[in-house]
């Protein structure tokens, strides 16, 4: 156990604290103050006035979304002013935002990036949050704290240093410029996901890795037969950081991507349409509805792991 | 172990050189990502930020040309004031907001998992899809100006990204709202990590909701203040998606939505003057790095996450 220095080692591994959260936090209801049994009937007047205040309030967070989801069901002259409800419901806009403007390509493309980059992440970060958290060699402490320092270093610093490299790459001297793999090869791993892959396998007990050794078992084959699958929580809150992260970027594919419209994303697409169609309300909003939809439905259903990976990897806020 | 295992013999010394080009190896992608893309663009920066340097590359040296020409750069200046503004507004309220969020969802709710995700749901989403929505809801015959009008009686319909006077201060708005939620994760998690006999002791006092809130649980989250504070600012200080969008990249109206990113934008795409974009760059991470540093030397990362 000597091989990890204690102060190395968080009070509270953030992947499990964020998701003990995540489960529900049954310590909480007994912390909180208040909620004294037995309470008379002002009390139980004043937890009623309090839930209809809160739903409230959850509804101002949602009527925006309410908003765009109608009025992508509404024609151009409804979308204008207060109509809560479209009269006449239809797709017409979904289909227009599809065909006549592209945003089929752009969805592919958004897909397509969102997926890749997640797969390269999840590997990397796996293999080399296993090296950090397990194995011996020199120089690890050095490297390990050269991966943190990555976190500092915002993305507007590397714009121009990027956008030189990729429009001559040193010495292969090749243009990437526009190209997908432009946008991969700076996308290949993020020290937010390195950090909380380490993190993860430093709270795997060892006796795994030992069986496996005993079975005669590789480095690598230790990894993949053994490490990988006890780390699920973590690959997917991974999954969920880097798909939501990559689904949502704006910065990086308008400075590769701007003025090849067919390697557009969502968010490029529906800037450029926005600037192009001013007021073309429904079609705007049929857009935003079809990049939002994707992500809120990872939000629903895994959930607890999209609250774990947020709160652990901090930073990235 | 490591030294007890060298001196037993060859076999484990052969296993420990193997274990080390096996963690070299596993390692090599992401360091090697992390230096290309990372410090070599930060020592990059750092250098051409002290010439004159073009599309075509260096011009000539200026020193500290480009820094001084900052100085009274009057669109710099103009971006600085904006994003300055942006964070003493949006830094403070998303901290409240999402502070109270946090205290809400923490109490023995019913329906508390479903408040959470209400409360969390604009975060998740891409800030252009939701600027679009925005722009949509804010637009001189949008909802907004619809429900002002209802209320009042009279026919409203000012443009509230289209002026510049009320520009800046819808991107704020906007912002306020989308990140709370995620401001609200952060207090969530140092929330419960506050152990229960704290309150049974000021329950024990006699000390009311109100004043156990002011007398315990606000001083106990001292380092969630600060970790949160960080966030929200270095956030604050690097706003442009929204920005860019509802001005369509150029700032306006009237530079009232002029940041420093957009500024630097502009100045490196657009302008193409890398070495004078640079300066900016540094100048911004100058302020991050003071700021993540003073954060980790005080309370170290993981307390809060």
């Amino acid at each position: 156990m000597s091989d990890i220095p204690e102060r190395e080692l968080p009070p509270v591994p953030p992947v499990v604290a964020a998701e003990q959260l995540a489960a529900g936090g049954e310590v909480a209801v007994g912390a909180a103050p208040g909620g004294i049994p037995g309470q008379d009937r002002s009390e139980r007047i004043k937890r009623v006035v309090v839930y209809v205040l809160l739903f409230f309030v959850s509804l101002l967070f949602f009527i925006p979304f309410f908003w765009s989801v109608t009025t992508s069901l509404k024609t151009l002259p409804e979308s204008v002013g207060f109509n809560l409800l479209p009269s006449n419901p239809s797709l017409r806009a979904y289909r227009e935002a599809l065909t006549t403007y592209d945003f089929k390509s752009y969805f592919l493309n958004s897909v397509f990036l969102a997926t890749g980059v997640t797969i390269f992440n999840l590997f990397l970060s796996s293999l080399g949050g296993y090296a950090f958290a397990r194995l011996r060699f020199p120089g690890r402490e050095v490297l390990f704290f050269l991966v943190l320092g990555t976190l500092m270093i915002p993305n507007e610093l590397r714009l121009v240093p990027v956008f030189q490299m990729l429009i001559d790459f040193p010495v292969v001297h090749t243009q990437l410029l526009g190209t997908y793999q432009g946008y991969f090869i700076i996308n290949l791993v993020t020290a937010t996901s390195l950090f909380l892959m380490r993190q993860y396998f430093l709270t795997i007990p060892r006796d795994y890795e030992e069986a496996a050794k005993l079975d005669g078992a590789g480095y690598f084959k230790t990894y993949w037969r053994v490490m990988l699958p006890l780390a699920g929580p973590a690959l997917a809150a991974v999954t969920i950081l880097t798909f939501q992260g990559t689904w949502n970027d704006f910065f990086w594919p308008l400075i590769i991507f701007l003025g090849d419209e067919s390697k557009y994303t969502l968010p490029l697409g529906i800037f450029q349409f926005r600037t192009q169609f001013y007021t073309q309300w429904p079609e705007l909003m049929a857009a935003s509805v079809i990049a939002i939809v994707p992500i809120a439905l990872i939000y629903v259903f895994f959930q607890r792991y999209f609250v774990a990976g947020v709160t652990a990897a901090g930073v990235k806020g | 172990m490591a030294t007890v295992a060298k001196k037993r013999g060859t076999t484990l010394g052969r296993e420990s050189v193997r274990e080390a080009l096996v963690g070299y190896a596993f390692v090599f992608l992401p360091i090697a990502s992390f230096l290309i893309f990372f410090m070599y663009p930060l020592g990059y920066a750092a250098y051409i930020s002290f010439f004159d340097w073009g599309a075509l590359g260096k011009i000539e040296s200026v020193g500290l040309g480009n820094y001084r020409e900052l100085s009274h750069d009057f669109l710099f200046g103009k971006a600085l004031k904006n994003t300055l503004r942006y964070a003493v507004i949006v830094v403070p309220s998303q901290m409240a907001l999402g502070l109270l969020l946090a205290v809400i969802v923490n109490n023995a709710l019913r329906f508390r998992t479903f408040f959470r995700a209400a409360f969390y749901f604009p975060a998740i989403a891409g800030s252009i899809a939701i600027t679009a929505v925005a722009t949509y809801i804010l637009s001189a015959d949008g909802l907004l100006n619809a429900l002002i009008s209802a209320i009042t009686g009279e026919t409203y319909d000012h443009s509230w990204f289209g002026e510049s006077d009320t520009a800046l201060q819808s991107i704020m708005a906007l912002n306020i709202w989308t990140t709370s939620g995620t401001m609200m994760l952060f207090y969530l998690a140092s929330l419960q990590s506050i152990p229960t006999d704290v309150y049974e002791a000021a329950a024990i006092d006699g000390a009311g909701a109100w004043r156990t809130f002011w007398k315990v649980t606000f001083p106990l989250l001292k380092p969630a203040h600060f970790f949160v504070a960080v966030v929200s600012v270095i956030g604050a200080l690097q706003v442009f998606d929204q920005a860019f969008f509802v001005s369509g990249g150029g700032g306006g109206p009237n530079y009232s939505t002029m940041t420093i990113v957009l500024y630097l934008y502009n100045t490196a795409i657009e302008g193409a003057r890398f070495g004078y974009a640079s300066a900016i760059g540094i100048v911004l991470f100058a302020i991050i790095a003071t700021l993540t540093l003073i954060q980790r030397l005080l309370f170290g990362r993981a307390e809060v996450a």
